[in-house]
């Protein structure tokens, strides 16, 4: 099988890392990918690091990577509302600075990030001075996120043509440690709700990502293949970009999922069948080294 | 009965027909915002309304998914606003009734963890529900370590100024306890000022803990029907005989519909008459208990309805 592919894309958490402990074998397969020639990108639906900083993260961890392997949302949003959405203007930001960062990178200004604590009364509120330059609101994962914050994406909102676009739909983000808080799905649920209307989102299983990767390195999909833990964002994609897919049991999904996605016979859920599935990465070890 | 039509017509009525109408019921129920006043602005004769129909004999109720003042507090905009003769017994509020579905319905034995402003919290200590104490200006912890009560057996989101992603993380870790109770004031996704302005509803904030917690909560405010059971236990209300009068077509009138209450619609609030012929006009059956029974301008039509017959 590996034999037939050039190209990995890597999902990170629960594939390579959980938290910050890195799933055991998962570097030395990595850097023998990369020795046998193939190109590994690191991508993941998580907005809160840079680039730089998930290279740093990496490297930490033993795994042989440079910036330009990573495809992080943080970064594919900016490319996205670069690329996609032709952006004019400002953005109203609610996110991390590692969001704003990346879009400064790409000359996207932005208005919002940090605390934003709240005084005075309604009508106050409903009159907050809104930036005219301001042409699009964006979600992504914010833990200052606050009733303020919901506020002033409602009041830009409140202008048709204003847009808005969210980073990813996730319902859980991981922390280093190990635990899990409220992903940024449930901030732009609240945006979503307060507004009444859908947000264009950016990550999986929406197939910019993929594109991004493909688009800047001439991937043929054929000779492609994605190595996840989540049937529902992660393999979807995989199917709707013709990729070949495979799951590890080291995260979110489990065989009996899978199983009860290519028994149900609906169609919208055969594309979360994986071709192959592996009980953690670190089984590809022995095929690296023979 | 003659002259007068209803299920779900959308009639439009004056005269005579308001008369008839009224003549009908003993409870007359008015949603606040829209329909009685728009903020501090009261609905021009709206304080006269009241009184007439009192003098008439009818009950007269107050029921707003509002949940942002204590009952007390209503009854002081009541008198600012020149009504002279509410009570505070007559105002039901979504943050009244969800006190005293805890504390009657579900017999809450614990602690209520509350997303909430003042009215809510208010409510809940009036009614005698131990709520978790927070000091809501300090920080309550990061994201990676915020204290969590033991005694937690329900979770209460409604409007709250001082929404925070703690609030969120820590409601989550309460709600992965099956037995734990998730209940929300209301379900308005916005909320509507004077003028036209809007801020965010108890709606926006409960769909990001749903979205969190992957449950639904139970919805004590309009379309549902606690409120009405709330009002109906202390009052002994025969649906039959009340009228649902409301502004907002998606909260009032269906709530009316889904109690079995006739509903009046009237446009001194959010909902037109067009959006209201468009429910009518849908294939959609479900969109069939949108539509009002009656429509009248503002309620101070009432006033000319009782004019005529002595004139």
């Amino acid at each position: 099988m590996l034999d037939s592919v050039d190209n990995v894309l890597i999902d990170c958490d629960g594939v390579i890392w959980r938290g910050d402990q890195a799933i055991p074998g998962s570097p030395d397969v990595i850097n023998l990918l990369k020795k046998n020639g193939k190109k590994v990108f690191f991508v993941t639906n998580n907005s809160t690091k840079t680039r730089k900083m998930y290279a740093d993260k990496l490297a930490l961890m033993g795994f042989n990577a440079t910036d330009d392997d990573v495809f992080g949302m943080a970064y594919c949003s900016a490319m996205y509302l670069k690329k996609v959405s032709k952006l004019q203007g400002k953005v109203y930001l609610i996110g991390s600075n590692a969001m704003r960062q990346e879009l400064e990178k790409v000359g996207i200004q932005q208005t919002g990030v940090g605390p934003d604590p709240i005084s005075g009364v309604q009508m106050d509120w409903a009159n907050v001075p809104l930036d005219p330059e301001v042409k699009t609101v964006v979600v992504g994962f914010d833990e200052h996120f606050s009733y303020m914050k919901l506020n002033r994406a409602l009041q830009y909102l409140n202008n048709p043509d204003c847009l808005l676009v969210g980073t990813n739909t996730d319902t859980r983000l991981p922390l280093e440690g190990g635990k899990a808080v409220p992903g940024t799905g449930c901030i732009l649920k609240a945006v979503e709700t307060a507004a009444q209307r859908q947000a264009q989102t950016v990550g999986k299983p929406n197939h910019f990502t993929y594109d991004c990767v493909a688009s800047q390195f001439g991937l043929d999909s054929a000779r492609c293949l994605m190595v996840v833990d989540r049937l529902d964002t992660d393999i979807l994609l995989g199917s709707n970009c013709g990729l070949k897919t495979l799951l590890t049991l080291t995260g979110v999904s489990t065989v009996a999922d899978a199983e009860a996605h290519q028994e149900s016979g609906c169609p919208e859920r055969v594309g979360m069948v994986p071709d192959y599935y592996v009980e953690s990465i670190a089984e590809l070890l022995p095929a690296l080294q023979g | 009965m003659a002259g007068l039509v209803s299920s779900r017509g959308c009639h439009k009525i004056r005269g005579s027909q308001i008369r008839e109408l009224l003549d009908s019921k003993l409870n007359v129920l008015f949603d606040c915002d829209g329909v009685i006043w728009n903020g501090e602005t009261v609905v021009a004769g709206a304080p006269e309304v009241v009184t007439l129909l009192k003098q008439q004999g009818k009950k007269v109720f107050f029921i707003t998914n509002n949940c942002t003042r204590p009952r007390a507090s209503y009854v002081t905009k009541f008198i600012r606003l020149g009504f002279t003769d509410v009570a505070e017994e007559e105002i039901f509020s979504s943050a009244y009734c969800s006190a005293a579905y805890l504390r009657d319905v579900a017999k809450l034995q614990g602690k209520v963890y509350v997303i909430g402003c003042q009215g809510v919290v208010k409510e809940l200590r009036e009614a005698g529900v131990p709520i978790v104490e927070e000091d809501t200006d300090a920080p309550t912890g990061t994201i990676y370590d915020y204290p969590l009560d033991p005694d937690v057996k329900a979770v209460l989101v409604g409007y709250d100024e001082k929404f925070d992603f703690i609030k969120l993380a820590k409601a989550c870790c309460y709600l992965q306890n099956t037995e734990c109770l998730f209940l929300a004031t209301d379900p308005d996704p916005w909320h509507p000022l004077r003028g036209g302005r809007i801020t965010p509803g108890s709606g926006s904030l409960t769909a990001a803990v749903e979205t969190a917690s992957s449950r639904k909560a139970t919805v004590i405010g309009k379309p549902s029907c606690f409120m009405f059971e709330c009002i109906a236990s202390q009052f002994n209300l025969d649906p039959g005989q009340s009228l649902m009068v409301g502004d907002r077509l998606e909260t009032d009138i269906l709530f009316g519909a889904n109690c079995g209450l006739d509903t009046m619609l009237t446009l001194t609030g959010v909902s037109t008459l067009e959006e209201a012929h468009g429910y009518k006009d849908s294939d959609d059956p479900e969109r069939k208990d949108f539509v009002p029974d009656y429509v009248v301008e503002t309620i101070a039509d009432f006033i000319e309805a009782y004019e005529e017959e002595e004139g």
